[in-house]
């Protein structure tokens, strides 16, 4: 470590870290309500056990991209952060108000919850990822503008680097799509609109920026590659994401009462967006063959290789699936959406969020990377979580093309109660996989604590 | 480059870097998928598209092909000419590039100009949706292309680069040709063949 | 088989020139407004022979790797060759 306010970065990843499991824990429950339909009632509904999932999911994931923003940026600008004492301020301010919704959508009926935070004043709740009371809204807008401004002010009166521009760029826009939350119209079209500008222009926009720059710092970092050459690689995949993510919003404009044309533009473009994510494996894997030093934490270059590959897959290969609007006619909301969600997010972003805390935390623990055996325990992590992530994907792909052909496709359609009947099964094996994945995850924390002989290097 | 012996056969690497290649290769299928699109609507809406290509402006079209073949070509000499050390006159070439360029540009614009003001937008019909999304966006790959071209014209003007180090120059350049490849078969495709 | 240098400018020059000429007889058949299987094939042919130089001479992928000619010359190929099929019955 460099620099002394990185270790701000370390509380970041350990709130994030907690909220996966949180977030996980949520998911097995809802995966078991699948199948038990009556499992937890009435504690825990349903429809309240999804939006936590969600809703943690995007907050962890917040935390996580802040604390590696905090690492990475006093690294990159070569100065102190601009202020660490915000840092930590809005560090507390986050998790409380993080902590107070989760416990107000638990504690209260979602309409209590509304009453009780003076919805009514200027209603932005009861959409899907952006249930969040309008108050929690606010404050996250003000966490958000106070750390793009304590990382703004440290690039910009620090070295400036491309990798440093490009994630100042994704959090920027990070803050400002957000603001498409506060905008609620009572036109249905116009409010889905609208929505898709957080949802969409986040996870296919923004985003993608924020992961190109962490995953190229990583590499760079650990595989001493000129920096040119990975900045050269960041600029075109960028380039790329933008060209095609930004037209691509389209693919979610097929349905919903705007003009025609957006089925035109939505299924050309967002069938290129994973040539994107193509590349950045491409990168990946050539800067790691390219590489000038073998760095002794293999755990997080596995991550960055793996983040590489599972993005693609995930947002990818499995976007492209049912991105064309005449496939998409028939697929669109069903369990096919559920695997590409699962998996994108889990490559894209849960995957680079746990790389760059595999290639940090170590180092903000004073040492290079971590013992062999607790390298090892987290490679063993790595691929229970990945493999089962993996198996939860094709169980819900089989799921879904069940259901589009039983519900949608056949001369003798079903009702979607009917279907859900026949799928059954595919819930059974996807609640199986979702319970390896936590095993992963408890053998993930657990090589946090595994000791052993630490790897000798120069700290890099 | 060595005259290469008779059994051992030495290929040249692509010139520029290899990530623009990267990206070219991606834009391309991009604008490949584009125009299949375009070609096989068209079959289908033929009354369409025959009666509305008509209004579309030929001239202006036409003008913009040269604009950009010749544009093209400056920036080759451009090329030609820092391999030789000559990077005043290279940046000369690069600067005609960059005005032919920035006709087509104006062109354009007075072309969408003229269809907007006619009341033409994206729901006109799938004509007009495939005209302006297509030329739409081969118009923002030329603002793009000019902008690597501007960057590279101010670094060659600075003598930053010379006959051994130009991989800028190469990698702008063929960025540049790319775009004009794409316009080449656009023009005839949506102006002229029916 | 003799590989001419690419860097020749004069070699330039005469391709811009066949790129401008080809470039004409294109407009000029849309001007004329003839319409038909023959036009097309002609339009068509000369996108092939302008692309094929933009390709080979003004990016320069003459005497690069094999791969890369393909994949570049197939690219325009294909793509002309999918036009052709879809504009054939028209």
């Amino acid at each position: 470590m460099k620099y002394q306010s990185q270790l701000v970065a370390q509380k970041y990843f350990i709130a994030a870290l907690s909220l996966f499991l949180g977030q996980i824990l949520f998911g097995v429950i809802m995966g078991m309500q699948y199948v038990v339909g009556d499992f937890l009632f009435p504690e825990i509904p349903f429809n309240i056990a999804r939006m936590v999932h969600t809703n943690l999911l995007i907050v962890w994931l917040l935390f996580a991209f802040m604390g590696a923003s905090y690492y990475l940026v006093p690294e990159e600008s070569e100065r102190e952060l601009y202020s660490p004492a915000l840092a930590n301020l809005m560090f507390w301010i986050f998790l409380v108000a993080g902590a107070l919704t989760v416990l107000g959508y638990l504690l209260f009926t979602y309409s209590e919850l509304a009453a009780l935070t003076f919805n009514e004043l200027w209603p932005t709740m009861g959409r899907e990822f952006l249930e969040q009371p309008t108050i929690t809204k606010v404050g996250i807008v003000i966490v958000a503008l106070a750390f793009v401004f304590n990382i703004g002010m440290t690039i910009l009166t620090g070295r400036k680097t491309v990798v440093s521009l490009v994630l100042l760029t994704g959090l920027v826009g990070l803050a400002v799509f957000f603001l498409f939350a506060f905008y609620n119209p009572v036109n249905v079209v116009l409010d889905k609109y609208w929505w898709w500008w957080v949802v969409h222009l986040w996870v296919e926009g923004v985003w993608e920026l924020i992961l190109g720059a962490i995953l190229a710092f990583v590499l760079i970092k650990v595989t001493g590659v000129d920096r040119e050459v990975i900045e050269k690689w960041l600029y075109i995949i960028i380039a790329m994401t933008l060209i095609t993510g930004i037209i691509g919003t389209g693919h979610h404009y097929f349905w919903i009462g705007t003009p025609d044309y957006w089925q035109w533009l939505g299924s050309i473009f967002s069938a290129m967006e994973p040539i994107p994510f193509f590349m950045m494996t491409l990168f990946a894997f050539n800067m790691v063959n390219k590489r000038r030093r073998d760095h002794p934490n293999k755990a997080a270059v596995l991550w960055a290789l793996g983040t590489a590959v599972m993005a693609f897959l995930g947002a990818g290969v499995w976007g492209f699936m049912h991105t064309l609007a005449p496939i998409n006619y028939y697929t669109h909301g069903t369990q096919i959406t559920a695997a590409h969600g699962h998996m994108a997010f889990y490559g894209a972003y849960v995957m680079i969020s746990l790389t760059m805390i595999s290639y940090s935390m170590p180092i903000m623990r004073g040492k290079v990377a971590n013992s062999q055996a607790a390298q090892t325990l987290e490679m063993w992590s790595f691929w229970l979580m990945t493999v089962s992530m993996v198996f939860i994907t094709l169980f819900l792909t089989a799921a879904g093309i069940l259901q589009v052909y039983l519900q949608r496709f056949t001369d003798t359609p079903i009702t979607f109660m009917q279907a859900q009947e026949k799928i059954e099964i595919f819930y059974w094996l996807r609640e199986v996989s979702g319970i390896v994945f936590l095993i992963g995850l408890i053998v993930y924390f657990i090589s946090f604590f595994v000791k052993g002989e630490e790897p000798q290097g120069v700290e890099a | 480059m060595n005259h290469t012996d008779k059994n051992i056969v030495q290929y040249k690497p692509l010139p520029g870097d290899f990530a623009i290649w990267v990206f070219i290769f991606a834009e391309l299928l991009v604008f490949g998928i584009l125009f299949i699109s375009y070609a096989f609507t068209r079959k289908y809406n033929l009354e369409l598209f025959n009666h509305h290509q008509q209004f579309l402006d030929r001239e202006t079209g036409a003008i913009n092909t040269v604009l950009l073949i010749t544009s093209s070509y400056f920036v080759v000499r451009a090329v030609d000419a820092i391999k030789k050390n000559m990077s005043q006159q290279s940046a000369r070439w690069l600067a005609l590039g960059l005005l032919c360029g920035a006709a087509f540009v104006v062109f354009k614009i007075l072309e969408f100009n003229e269809k907007f003001s006619e009341g033409i937008t994206l729901s006109t019909n799938i004509f007009y949706m495939f005209y302006l999304c297509l030329t739409g966006f081969h118009f923002m790959h030329v603002l793009l292309g000019m902008v690597i071209l501007a960057f590279i014209l101010v670094k060659t003007h600075r003598r930053k680069y010379n006959a051994d180090d130009h991989d800028g120059v190469e990698t702008g350049a063929s960025y540049w040709h790319m775009v004009d490849l794409v316009w080449i078969i656009l023009f005839p495709l949506v102006y002229i063949i029916r | 088989m003799t590989r001419f240098a690419i860097t020749s400018s004069t070699k330039a020059t005469l391709i811009w020139l066949l790129l401008v000429l080809l470039t004409l007889v294109t407009y000029g058949l849309g001007k004329i407004g003839y319409s038909g299987t023959f036009v097309i094939t002609i339009v068509l042919a000369s996108v092939l022979i302008k692309g094929h130089h933009i390709i080979a001479d003004f990016m320069g992928l003459r005497g690069t790797e094999k791969k890369w000619r393909w994949l570049m010359q197939g690219w325009l190929l294909l793509i002309v060759a999918v036009i052709a099929t879809a504009y054939r019955y028209s």
